[in-house]
């Protein structure tokens, strides 16, 4: 693949994300999912505290903020999807294969765009909801349980950088195989949570397996926590959580490749 | 033939079909097409709707895969070009924009995909008479507007070929005045440009060749005066006041004789002197002798008769 190409064809993709109003609702949808979500989860983790009178210390800022990622997820995944979706529902694919005909470099292209940026948005979203969360709960009403351990935190908000990019480009490789909003959309509910809380909820120990292994419980691993949501422990840990993440984006975006370079468009 | 020696001379940019051949279902959109398109001219291409106009261009390049047969430009298939926009410059579907998104901004991110210098993007857009439109959503454009958005994006590159589908629909009288002057003005600059269009009396104006085909088929691919001028589409129309009695005389003569008005027949098959001999010969006056080119219109309703699609499934062509 010649990098010169690919840079361009980045610097095309990098000017259409940031050329429409969709990308920042979405953004902004998603700061306020996590400030929102995090404050109630981590509320709701102090009260309990509060209530049982547990003493010592307190939970770090940032870990409400690595469960309220299953919620927030969701407006990055729309703004990842809209970036392939919409371009197919328009038309506008044509105007992107025209001027970038091979079909792996613009998959790559969008790729490079949305990974990073969604890392970004990841970082600070989740920065700007650990402060709301430590301001708030830090209050004597709710006890005082929350921390702020900076270099536990800094590692917190990496992954969850990481694992919104990652479910972003995997969301990238569903919509182009699927190419409509809704069915995107739907196949990656079905993946990021459907699926995984059905399997669970069979109770088949062969299912929850499975289960435990989707981009859901995959992310939770690789941001560190350590049980599900059966209540028992992880079956593995961070690394092999981020393996899973990678394996679930490497096969949607084979997936989407295949149906780019096939198919008409 | 001159337009064949330039496209010797410029092979390069030369669009080449061989035996392509599309099928959707059990339909053939495409049906074995072989043309050459040469530089420095402008050619039409022709057809009814459904006919496979649209899929064609989209064949050539590289957006559908052909069920056989190629389609190359400069002799290598489009994917293979660097930087294709700078080498082809299409427009097939105006509206096909994000609607969110300003022409400019729709500009900006080809000219940054293909290397191309981010000045041609103002050029462009005041080429085409959008200079006050830049900030505009395409979603808020006409179709006119639309449309010379579609065409300064075709121009970003300042590429040698240029593909048009249709490039004047919704375009208002100026609009088409100033499509056709740019047609003709991209030629003369040797450029390859192949446009369709539905309107046979625009390609009439615009084109210097032509390439109609129905139902996929290649029907005819010949330049614009051999289509024009064909013996059984030129006819010797005459003006008399003894209609009837001419009428009776020429058929005589085994030349059709179409009776227009009272006093007006149109004879085909014959040249116009036969036709003023034969009736100098029976002494009948006449107070018009002159031949009437067909349109393009005509030669194209002929050409097309067998293949006109009806109930075609496909809007776009």
């Amino acid at each position: 693949m010649r990098t010169r190409e690919l840079g361009q064809a980045v610097g095309a993709e990098w000017a259409k994300l940031w050329s429409v109003r969709s990308t920042w609702w979405c953004l902004a949808g998603a700061v306020v999912l996590m400030v929102m979500s995090a404050l109630t989860l981590g509320g709701a983790t102090a009260t309990d505290m509060l209530r049982d009178r547990i003493g010592g210390t307190g939970f770090p800022a940032s870990e409400p903020v690595i469960s309220a990622t299953s919620f927030a997820q969701f407006a990055l995944v729309a703004l990842a999807m809209l970036v392939i979706t919409s371009e197919y529902a328009s038309g506008g694919i044509r105007s992107t294969l025209q001027a970038t005909p091979i079909r792996g470099r613009v998959i790559a292209a969008k790729a490079l765009v949305v990974g990073p940026v969604m890392f970004a948005a990841g970082v600070l979203s989740g920065a700007v909801a650990t402060g709301v969360v430590y301001t708030v709960l830090s209050a004597d009403l709710f006890g005082g349980y929350v921390a702020l351990p900076p270099a536990e935190v800094a590692l917190d908000l990496l992954r969850v950088g990481v694992f919104f990019a990652l479910v972003s480009v995997m969301t990238l490789g569903v919509g182009t195989a699927v190419r409509s909003a809704a069915g995107t959309l739907t196949v990656v509910f079905m993946l990021l949570m459907g699926l995984p809380l059905m399997l669970l909820m069979t109770g088949v120990s062969a299912a929850v397996e499975v289960s435990l292994r989707m981009p859901l419980f995959a992310g939770l691993a690789f941001m560190g926590s350590t049980d599900n949501l059966t209540g028992g422990p992880m079956p593995y840990g961070a690394g092999e959580g981020l393996l899973w993440l990678l394996a679930w984006t490497v096969a949607a975006v084979a997936a989407g490749h295949v149906v780019l370079r096939r198919r008409d468009a | 033939m001159v337009a064949a020696v330039v496209g010797c001379l410029a092979l390069a940019d030369v669009i080449s079909l061989q035996g392509l051949c599309k099928r959707y279902g059990d339909r053939m959109v495409v049906d074995d097409l072989s043309l050459d398109v040469r530089p420095g001219t402008v050619t039409g291409f022709l057809g009814p709707n459904g006919a496979g106009k649209s899929t064609t261009m989209r064949l050539v390049l590289g957006l559908d895969h052909p069920t056989a047969g190629t389609a190359l430009i400069g002799g290598v298939p489009y994917r293979e070009i660097r930087n294709p926009l700078r080498t082809v410059g299409a427009m097939l579907d105006a509206r096909a924009l994000h609607p969110g998104r300003s022409g400019y901004a729709h500009l900006m991110a080809l000219a940054r995909s293909n290397g191309i210098a981010r000045s041609r993007v103002a050029e462009v857009l005041e080429q085409v008479g959008m200079a006050d439109a830049v900030g505009k959503r395409a979603g808020g454009l006409s179709l006119g507007m639309s449309q010379r958005l579609g065409i300064a994006g075709a121009l970003l590159g300042d590429p040698e070929v240029l593909m048009f589908d249709e490039p004047v629909n919704g375009l208002d009288l100026d609009g088409v005045r100033w499509v056709r002057h740019l047609m003709r003005s991209l030629a003369e600059e040797g450029r390859t440009v192949f446009v369709s269009s539905h309107l046979m009396s625009e390609m009439q104006l615009t084109a210097d060749h032509l390439v109609v085909i129905g139902r996929g088929r290649l029907i005819m691919d010949a330049p614009l005066a051999e289509v024009i001028g064909r013996d059984s589409l030129t006819a010797v129309v005459v003006r008399t006041p003894h209609a009837a009695d001419l009428s009776v005389r020429l058929s005589g003569a085994g030349i059709t004789v179409e009776r227009l008005g009272e006093n007006e027949l149109a004879a085909t098959g014959a040249t116009i002197e036969r036709v003023g001999d034969l009736a100098y010969e029976a002494g009948i006056r006449l107070h018009e002798l002159r031949t009437r080119e067909a349109s393009l219109e005509q030669a194209y309703q002929e050409l097309t008769a067998s293949s006109v699609e009806y109930g075609a499934r496909e809007s776009g062509g």
